[in-house]
């Protein structure tokens, strides 16, 4: 019983990280209907950068968050503006496929940079927890990642409900014709969600490099896990991506607790895939 | 219009010169070394490998980032087949392509349902939830994978045959296939799906016969791959990466023309040959040029030759008017009112 009670909590715990995971991917296909196949590896790119200002400095990982956020948020504004805004009037097919070549070149980078060697950005608070019962203790680092999760969504929903800019950003997604005679310079509105996003992938990053190891190849496993958010959730939709996180960390977390932890991934991969046949529109969306 | 003697003359050259590549490409392990003749068996299942995103991707819409799936399945039943039945490699590939198709088909009344990037997302899903099972299942190997005895030995230049005879086919293939009622249909689909439906096109048995024909090819390729390689592994053989490796071959060389994989297998493999000791230098490079060919020539290098001279060296298109560059005329002219 405790040790269903334990997988429950750390389920709930997981699904505040996943949906940071994959609120970015989210708000770009609401906003620009663009599909990041490169999200997980952004994530990863910005684990690898704090763990360089880390190595540097010898600051937290999450005091490193006020270099690694500006940088990220850089990062997307200008491959949006370079290359992204480029094609997304295209058709389906060519933004996909650079997207694809973009997190070919980043996992390359990284392997080229940092081998393949396993990293984190482990500090003295990982190995902490709060302890309930004998067989129930919560750990620090998933408290902190569910909260950070909890909050980076709310301020995200209050941007975009309450602010001048996040108006207009919800305006161009809504009608971009419209936007755009109502003076709203689109492609630049285009750079700023994706930095945004980019904001959200780097704050997931340093979380997920403070509970996991990552390699160079890591993105793939977290695109995975944002592609599951954002469908269940509902694509482009705030609050249904925290409900759609909690919902597939549960879901991995009792795969793994009733079939043994290697069917965690399983798990995982079968939701998404009833999701993508069945409901692809979302769980929340009518 | 052209003249008759200036089309015939053209197209005799283009005849001419496939003969002598073809020629070369057969006495080739009797003359080059054992290295140049590697080089050229990895370029012809790349070409393979292309020929089925391309088809796919250029002519269905169906952008796959899941052919690995095939390519295991392709290794795996070599594999099984060779060691626990003893059945002749030939054989076993034959049966693997079938099984795949099987595969594809059962997948097909899902996959097809979606579009765009839910295919692709789907299509890549489902190949790592093989990885998962393959590596978790005993008969398989497990993690370590299965070795294949039967291959062993086996000189070079037999796979060089095999693999040579199966790019040869995969061309004709898809050019026959382009050339046919369903390359007309795909073509309709491609440019837009509802009209083409109101005018009889089944788009749903259309692209199922393109992943069948798809699955099956890319599974003998798998296949050969794993008779040159002796051991088939489950993270290896179910990875991305070969969806990777045909995609940058597509987009390099141009999607939806039949040259372009061929050009772009050649680019790719030595590329990657030349640049194997540099970690992932080869990879960086090949999405740089990749991403900057969809952004500036999304016709990729043979698509843009095309454009501008008019010239397709091998042409899907039907004769028009018995004249084999009866529709390139229309497009050079196209061009020069610009």
């Amino acid at each position: 019983m405790d040790a269903l009670l334990q997988s429950l909590i750390q389920g709930v715990l997981l699904g505040g990280l996943y949906a940071l995971i994959g609120i970015g991917m989210s708000l770009i296909f609401g906003i620009v209907k663009l599909t990041n196949l490169a999200h997980g590896d952004f994530l990863i790119l910005a684990s690898y950068i704090s763990y360089s200002v880390v190595a540097a400095t010898g600051m937290n990982p999450f005091v490193s968050l006020i270099v690694v956020i500006p940088v990220m948020f850089a990062i997307g504004y200008i491959v949006q503006n370079t290359m992204l805004n480029r094609v997304i009037s295209k058709g389906a097919e060519p933004p996909l496929l650079v997207t694809f070549g973009i997190s070919i070149v980043i996992q390359n980078l990284l392997l080229y940079y940092y081998t393949a060697d396993a990293r984190n950005l482990r500090s003295p608070i990982a190995t902490k927890s709060i302890i309930i019962t004998d067989g129930i203790r919560i750990p620090y680092i998933y408290l902190i990642g569910f909260l950070v999760g909890i909050i980076v969504i709310v301020a995200l929903g209050f941007y975009f409900r309450h602010t001048y800019q996040g108006k207009a950003i919800k305006a161009a997604a809504d009608d971009r014709e419209v936007a755009q005679l109502m003076g709203v310079n689109i492609k630049s509105i285009y750079g700023i969600a994706m930095g945004i996003s980019m904001t959200t992938a780097a704050i997931a990053g340093v979380l997920v490099g403070m509970i996991y190891n990552f390699y160079p190849t890591s993105g793939s496993a977290y695109l995975v896990i944002a592609f599951a958010v954002v469908v269940i959730g509902g694509m482009g939709s705030t609050y249904g991506t925290l409900a759609a996180g909690i919902l597939f960390g549960l879901a991995q977390v009792m795969g793994a607790h009733f079939f043994g932890a290697s069917a965690q991934l399983l798990t995982g991969y079968v939701v998404l895939l009833i999701m993508l046949i069945f409901r692809p529109q979302g769980l929340f969306q009518r | 219009m052209k003249t008759g003697f200036l089309s015939d003359s053209k197209r005799l050259i283009k005849a001419l010169i496939m003969v002598i590549v073809l020629v070369g490409l057969f006495v080739l392990p009797n003359v080059a070394n054992q290295y140049t003749t590697m080089l050229v068996m990895l370029i012809c299942m790349y070409i393979g490998l292309g020929q089925m995103w391309n088809l796919l991707a250029g002519y269905a819409g169906l952008v796959s980032l899941g052919q690995q799936l095939y390519i295991g399945i392709g290794g795996y039943a070599l594999a099984v087949l060779s060691n626990y039945y003893n059945i002749p490699i030939l054989i076993g590939l034959v049966v693997g392509g079938l099984v795949s198709v099987g595969l594809s088909v059962a997948l097909s009344f899902l996959l097809l349902r979606m579009k765009g990037m839910y295919f692709a997302v789907a299509t890549w899903i489902t190949a790592e939830a093989f990885i998962v099972i393959f590596a978790g299942w005993t008969y398989m190997g497990s993690g370590n994978g299965l070795f294949i005895k039967a291959v062993r030995g086996m000189p070079t230049s037999t796979i060089y045959y095999y693999s040579l005879i199966v790019a040869i086919l995969t061309i004709f293939i898809v050019v026959f296939l382009l050339r046919s009622k369903l390359g007309l249909g795909l073509i309709a689909i491609r440019d837009n799906d509802s009209a083409a439906e109101t005018s009889g096109v089944t788009i749903f048995r259309t692209k199922l016969y393109c992943m069948m024909i798809s699955s099956f090819l890319t599974s003998i390729i798998g296949g050969l791959f794993y008779m040159s390689q002796v051991w088939v592994q489950p993270y290896a053989a179910f990875a991305i990466n070969w969806t990777i490796a045909g995609m940058f071959i597509v987009v390099i060389g141009g999607i939806g023309t039949v040259a372009g994989p061929i050009l772009g297998a050649v680019i790719y493999v030595i590329l990657n040959q030349y640049l194997s000791q540099f970690g992932g230098i080869s990879m960086i490079i090949l999405g740089v040029i990749a991403i900057v060919v969809i952004l500036f020539a999304p016709k990729g290098i043979i698509g843009s030759l095309q454009n501008r001279f008019g010239f397709e060296i091998l042409s899907a298109r039907r004769d028009a008017n018995k004249n084999f560059m009866g529709m390139q005329i229309q497009e050079t002219s196209e061009n020069t009112e610009q």
